[in-house]
C-alpha cells in the first residue's frame, strides 16, 4: 500500500474564511454560533446558526464559492500536474442543491412559474464538477450523500484509491449551506436547541446547525516529497459500518459506531493504545453523544481513559454533509500543532460521556494519532484513522 | 478500474416499469415496446414510465410500506429478489451472515419525493405543517438505511448522487470494497422513484420529448421512469462455496471524467473509458446509455461511428426511461440475454463517463 499524506488544508467556516483564522479562534474558544440571518423562519423556536460571512454570487451557489474557496486554500498556489487523469474529486454532500429546488417549489406554490432551470441542473455533483474544472481533474469524481457522514467517506475514498496507487492527487471535502428542509426537519424531530449547543453536557438538548465547507489534498507520500509540500498529517486508513438498528437513531450500545472506529485501527495497522485523540460526531443530541462514548470505550478499550475527545459542533453547529470532512480538518490541525480544541459550554458533563472530553479550554497534550467519527441518519458510521507527520 | 477476474454478479432483482422481476424484463427487452403512459396524479403531469404494477406484498410488511418513500419500496423488493436469486439469506447467519454485506447506492431522487412531501405543507402552514414522519426519508441514503434494516446488513455504505452515472460509481465502490477486504460481498443498488415536482421541473427546464416517445438520436429529449435494480456482488469463489452459479463476471470497469462539460470533451471521456476495457476484445452486445436527450445521444453516437464492427448498441432507456441515477437498468438490461462478452456504456450529462465490460453473462432460473 502507497502511503498517503495530507498536503493542503482549506476551511471556510462561520469562525473565519480560512484554515489559520479557523484554527486560532477554536484554540481560544470562540464559537461561530450567532444569530440565524440567512433564513427567515420566525415560526422556528431555534433561532441560532453557524453561518459562514458569504452569500451565493450570480453564477455561484454559496456552496460552489466556498467549497472554491476552500479549495484554493488547500492549493496554496499549487499547479496540479502530470496526467489528468491520476487526478481525483470526491466529495460528501448533505443538502447541497436542496435551496434551489426549495426556492423553485415556493414560486410554484406562490402560482408562479419559477426557474425550472436551476433545480435542474444545479445538483449536488454541481460542486463537485465545478472542483473537478478548477483542478483540470480528468480521474474518478464521486459525490457521496450518506447524509452526516458523507465528506468523512469521500476522504476514505480519496485514500483508497491513492492508497491503491490509483492516483496521483485527490480533492476531497465538502461544503455546506443552510437550508429550510433541514432546519425544519431537524426542528420537528426536536432535535435543535433554541440555545447554543453543549455536546457531552448533562442538559444538552439537540444541536445546532451550521455552514462549511473543508477541502483537503491527498498525495502520495513520495510525490509529495518530491515537490517539497507541506505535509500536514498522514492518512492511515478508514472504517465503515451500518447500525442495522434504526432509521434515525443510533445503536444506543454504539455498537455499530464502535466497529468503524475498530476496523479504522484494523485496517491502519493501529493498536488502540497509539490513539490520542477522537474528534467526535458529538452532536449534543441526547441520544448520539452517550452511544458514541460507549462506542470509543468498546472500541479502544482501556485505551479510552487516556485519549481526549472534543467535538467541533460545539463551534461551528452541525455542518451536516461537511462534519466530518470539518473533523477531519480541525484534528490534522491538532495533529500538527499538538492541541486539542476544546469542547464548549461543556460544564456539566453526562456521567455516561465518562472520558476526556476537553471541556471549555484547550489542551496541550502529545498527539500520535487521532480518529475521526463521523455518524448519519439510516445508521451509517464513518471513522477515519489520521496520524502526525513527524518525518518519514 | 483494474479487477482481479474473480468478481462475478451472483444475484439480480428488478422492479421496473414493464413489471417485477427479471422474467418481465426480459420480455419488455425482446418486444420493444415502451413503458410510457400518462402518469397518475400522484406521481406528476405528463407521460413517463411508472411502476404500475409494482407489488411489495410479502415482502415489504405493511407498517413499514407507509412508511416508505417509492425509492426505498423499490430498493426493498429488487433486493430481496436479488438475494433469493444468489441464494443467500444474509439474516439466516450462512457465510457471516450481514456483517460483512456492503450497500452501494446509486440514486438521483432518493430522498426527494420525501423531500417534496415535507416541504410542500411546511412552506404552507409553517411548522405544524412539518412531518417528523417524513424527514428521515429526504436523505438521499434512506433506502440503505432501510436495506440495511431489512436484511441485517452491517458492512460500509455509501449513496453516490452522480447524475446519470450514480449507480456505476457504485458498482464500482462495492468491487473496491470486495477487493480491499472491507467486505465480503455488496449489495448494488440504483433506485428512483418519480414524484411531481421532478415532472415538473424537467418539464419546465424543457428536458422531456414533449411528442410522447423518446428516440435516441431525435434531440427531443427523454421520459422519465423508475424502479430498482439490486446486484449481488461477491466473489465467484464465495458464490461456488454456497453450490450457486453467478450470472456474470465483472471483468473490467473503468471511468474517465472530462474537465468541461461539452459534448467533445464528454465524447472523448466515454471514449477513453472504452479504450481502456477494450483488451477485453470485441463486445458481442452492446448495452447503451442513450436516452432521446442530445448530449446524452451525441456521445454514443460517435462511440458507434468509430466502430462501425461492433453490434448495434440496445438502449434500455427509450423503454424503461430516464431513471436520473440510472446506469442500474442499463446494467441490467446486460445481464438480460446470455452473451460471452457485453459491453455497457453510460455517458452522463457530467462527471465521469463509464464503460464496463461483463463476461460469461448467463440466465439463470429465478
Amino acid at each position: 500500500m502507497t502511503r498517503v499524506v495530507v498536503t493542503g488544508l482549506g476551511i471556510v467556516s462561520s469562525l473565519a474564511l480560512d484554515r489559520e483564522g479557523t484554527w486560532s479562534a477554536m484554540l481560544e474558544g470562540r464559537d461561530g454560533l450567532g444569530p440565524l440571518t440567512r433564513l427567515h423562519l420566525p415560526s422556528e423556536p431555534a433561532q441560532i446558526a453557524g453561518q459562514v460571512p458569504l452569500g451565493p454570487l450570480r453564477h455561484q451557489t454559496l456552496c460552489e464559492r466556498m467549497a472554491l474557496l476552500a479549495l484554493e486554500e488547500a492549493l496554496d498556489g499549487f499547479q496540479p500536474g502530470g496526467d489528468p487523469a491520476r487526478i481525483g474529486v470526491f466529495q460528501g454532500a448533505g443538502t447541497s442543491g436542496l435551496p434551489t429546488v426549495e426556492a423553485y417549489l415556493e414560486e410554484r406554490l406562490a402560482g408562479r412559474r419559477g426557474r425550472a432551470a436551476q433545480p435542474a441542473y444545479q445538483s449536488p455533483c454541481t460542486v463537485t464538477d465545478a472542483l473537478a474544472r478548477r483542478l483540470g481533474a480528468e480521474g474518478p469524481r464521486s459525490t457521496i450523500m450518506n447524509a452526516c457522514s458523507s465528506s468523512l467517506l469521500a476522504l476514505g475514498q480519496a485514500w483508497e484509491r491513492l492508497a491503491t496507487g490509483e492516483l496521483d492527487l485527490a480533492v476531497a471535502g465538502g461544503a455546506e449551506g443552510l437550508c429550510r428542509t433541514t432546519y425544519a426537519g431537524f426542528s420537528c424531530l426536536k432535535a435543535v436547541d433554541a440555545r447554543k449547543c453543549r455536546p457531552f453536557s448533562r442538559d444538552r438538548a439537540g444541536l445546532n446547525l451550521g455552514e462549511a465547507a473543508v477541502q483537503l489534498l491527498l498525495e502520495p507520500l513520495d510525490r509529495a516529497m518530491a515537490r517539497g509540500a507541506t505535509i500536514y498529517a498522514e492518512v492511515l486508513g478508514y472504517g465503515a459500518s451500518m447500525d442495522a438498528h434504526h432509521p434515525t437513531a443510533p445503536h444506543p450500545e454504539g455498537e455499530g459506531a464502535a466497529r468503524a472506529l475498530a476496523m479504522a485501527l484494523r485496517v491502519g495497522g493501529m493498536e488502540a493504545s497509539s490513539v490520542d485523540l477522537v474528534s467526535a460526531h458529538g452532536t449534543a443530541t441526547p441520544a448520539n453523544d452517550g452511544a458514541e462514548c460507549l462506542a470509543i470505550r468498546r472500541a479502544l478499550g482501556s485505551a479510552a481513559d487516556a485519549v481526549s475527545v472534543t467535538s467541533t459542533k460545539s463551534q461551528f453547529g452541525h455542518t451536516l454533509g461537511v462534519a466530518g470532512a470539518m473533523g477531519a480538518a480541525t484534528t490534522i490541525l491538532a495533529l500538527r500543532d499538538q492541541v486539542v480544541s476544546p469542547t464548549l459550554r461543556l460544564e456539566d458533563p453526562d456521567p455516561i460521556c465518562d472520558l476526556d472530553c476537553t471541556p471549555l479550554v484547550a489542551k496541550e497534550r502529545r498527539l500520535r494519532a487521532a480518529l475521526v467519527n463521523a455518524f448519519a441518519f439510516g445508521g451509517n458510521n464513518v471513522s477515519l484513522l489520521l496520524a502526525r507527520w513527524g518525518g518519514a | 478500474m483494474t479487477l482481479p477476474g474473480d468478481l462475478v454478479i451472483s444475484g439480480l432483482g428488478l422492479v421496473l416499469p414493464c413489471g417485477d422481476g427479471v422474467e418481465a424484463a426480459r420480455a419488455s427487452l425482446a418486444s420493444g415496446a415502451p413503458c410510457f403512459a400518462d402518469l397518475p396524479e400522484t406521481l406528476g403531469q405528463g407521460r413517463g414510465a411508472a411502476c404500475t404494477s409494482f407489488n411489495p406484498t410479502g415482502i415489504i410488511p405493511p407498517m413499514q410500506l407507509r412508511r416508505l418513500d417509492r425509492a426505498s419500496r423499490f430498493a426493498w423488493v429488487a433486493a430481496h429478489q436479488a438475494f433469493q436469486d444468489a441464494g443467500l439469506d444474509p439474516k439466516a447467519g450462512t457465510q457471516g451472515g450481514g456483517d460483512r454485506i456492503a450497500v452501494a447506492v446509486g440514486t438521483m431522487t432518493g430522498g426527494s419525493e420525501a423531500g417534496e412531501a415535507f416541504m410542500r405543507p411546511y412552506l404552507q402552514r409553517g411548522p405544524e405543517g412539518a412531518s417528523p414522519l417524513l424527514f428521515p426519508s429526504t436523505v438521499a441514503n434512506a433506502a440503505s438505511g432501510h436495506l440495511a434494516l431489512a436484511f441485517g446488513l452491517k458492512g460500509p455504505s455509501a449513496t453516490f448522487v452522480d447524475r446519470e452515472g450514480a449507480t456505476v460509481t457504485a458498482l464500482e465502490q462495492a468491487a473496491r470494497w470486495l477487493r480491499t477486504g472491507f467486505a465480503d460481498a455488496a449489495l448494488v443498488i440504483g433506485t428512483d422513484g418519480l414524484f411531481p415536482l421532478l415532472l415538473d421541473i424537467c418539464r419546465g427546464a424543457r428536458l422531456l420529448d414533449r411528442h410522447g416517445d423518446p428516440e435516441v438520436g431525435s434531440g427531443r429529449g427523454f421520459l422519465p421512469g423508475e424502479g430498482a435494480q439490486a446486484f449481488l456482488l461477491e466473489t465467484r469463489a464465495r458464490v461456488e462455496a454456497r453450490g450457486t452459479q453467478p450470472r456474470a463476471t465483472l471483468r473490467a470497469l473503468v471511468g474517465r471524467s472530462a474537465a468541461g462539460s461539452d459534448v467533445e470533451a464528454r465524447a472523448k471521456a466515454l471514449a477513453q473509458a472504452v479504450d481502456q476495457t477494450s483488451g477485453e476484445g470485441r463486445p458481442v452486445r452492446w448495452i447503451g446509455g442513450s436516452s432521446g436527450l442530445e448530449r446524452l445521444d451525441a456521445l454514443e453516437t460517435r462511440l458507434a461511428a468509430n466502430h462501425p464492427d461492433w453490434p448495434a448498441p440496445c438502449f434500455p432507456k427509450p423503454l424503461w426511461g430516464e431513471f436520473g441515477g440510472s446506469g442500474g437498468q442499463l446494467l441490467a438490461a446486460a445481464l438480460l440475454e446470455p452473451s460471452d462478452l457485453t459491453l455497457v456504456t453510460a455517458p452522463a450529462s457530467s462527471g465521469t463517463q463509464f464503460a464496463l465490460c461483463l463476461d460469461g453473462v448467463r440466465l439463470k432460473q429465478s
